[in-house]
């Protein structure tokens, strides 16, 4: 929990940068979530992965997206691995997640795919 | 100038209390929802509505399925037709009730819709409605709702702390739930059910300091009001405001825009 930040090869005032662009809707978004859980039937992988919790949209942007806001892009390596796991591995961005107040949770997804992706911290299949 | 010891005074803080600061928390509770419902207005942006006609090669046959504004006619979401009879009925415009209802929130967790969609209107409608809030209303500006029999709101102020209790033991006991928790979210839940709590005990006399539960009273509800625009309580804005007007599958109305 506590470990030193490794940042090097990670552009804190680039992901600063995406952050802001989106910061009014996401900050509030962030914010009306109740953690209600009621997000988690509508995915299909978490359906299909014996519902286990960690599939659950609400699970995968508040991880995400959230951990993002709450650093204020201040993250490493690993915690951009352990995102690229969430977003991509956990999720296929099928805009199904349905969210009782109105989230945008595909949104939040896909911010966090761009985020992942400009630091190069992406899925390469041929490679591994 | 007051000396403190009159200012840190049990009957000075008594006043305080249910004197101006009701008048704070009602007025920073109706500007601060102002400024974010007005800020919604600023971030959500006009989309124009594209009729999508069903016919080969239009792989969204129905434009509920996308992201894009529909045009759901004058009537709105009221529209006659808009569900068909039965599953045999064979007409593809129209969605099966019961086909719809199984697959929406309501029909896979119909418990928790139950559980939340009582909390919620009860969290509202009974401080609005319950005798004692009007009969204070009457004496300071002589006006007053329509109130409840005293034994009905005392029965409803329990079926909310059960509600409460409901989402308590779910955010204790429930993986999915434990997992995204954090410690505001049990701040946020007793501060919502703390006016109902003290109200209950304070109507029921548990304990013989009437005056200091009802003054918890009065300040749990001043801090929730206070705290609804500004934090977790936003939700309450958020969802009328972004439902009723992003489009999308599960907007009401004729909901148009986007951010």
């Amino acid at each position: 929990m506590f470990r030193k930040k490794n940042t090097a090869g990670v552009n804190s005032n680039e992901i600063r940068a995406i952050l802001d662009e989106k910061k009014a809707k996401m900050k509030l978004s962030l914010k009306a979530c109740a953690h209600c859980s009621l997000c988690a039937e509508s995915c299909f992988l978490f359906m299909g992965h014996n519902k286990d919790p960690k599939y659950m949209p609400s699970y995968k942007f508040l991880n995400s997206v959230g951990v993002l806001y709450k650093k204020k892009g201040n993250v490493d390596k690993l915690d951009l691995g352990e995102m690229r796991d969430l977003v991509w591995e956990r999720c296929v961005l099928c805009n199904r997640c349905y969210c009782p107040i109105g989230i945008d949770i595909p949104d939040m997804l896909a911010l966090a795919r761009r985020i992942c992706r400009s630091q190069g911290v992406y899925p390469q299949y041929d490679r591994e | 100038m007051m000396a403190l010891s009159h200012i840190f005074s049990w009957t000075f803080v008594y006043d305080f209390i249910r004197g101006p600061m009701v008048w704070i928390a009602f007025i920073i509770f109706f500007c601060g929802v102002v400024f974010q419902v007005l800020r919604f207005m600023s971030l959500l942006k006009e989309q124009p509505i594209k009729k999508l006609t069903p016919g080969p090669g239009h792989f969204i046959y129905s434009p509920t399925a996308s992201h894009l504004p529909m045009d759901r006619g004058k009537t709105g979401w009221f529209k006659k037709g808009w569900f068909k009879k039965g599953p045999d009925k064979k007409d593809a415009n129209k969605k099966d009730w019961r086909v719809w209802l199984t697959l929406s929130i309501a029909g896979v967790n119909p418990f928790m819709t139950v559980v939340t969609t009582i909390f919620h209107v009860l969290l509202i409608g009974v401080p609005v409605f319950v005798l004692g809030h009007n009969i204070l209303l009457d004496n300071a500006f002589g006006v007053s709702m329509v109130s409840l029999p005293e034994n009905v709101s005392d029965f409803l102020t329990g079926v909310v702390i059960f509600c409460t209790l409901i989402f308590l033991f779910r955010r204790l006991f429930l993986d999915r739930v434990k997992i995204i928790t954090s410690y505001a979210d049990y701040l946020f839940l007793s501060l919502a059910a703390a006016p109902f709590v003290t109200g209950y005990l304070a109507y029921h006399q548990v304990f013989s300091n009437y005056k200091l539960l009802i003054s918890l009273h009065i300040l749990s509800g001043e801090l929730m009001l206070m705290a609804v625009p500004f934090t977790k309580f936003i939700h309450m804005i958020y969802m009328i405001m972004v439902r009723f007007n992003v489009a999308g599958e599960y907007s009401f109305g004729n909901a148009s825009k986007n951010w």
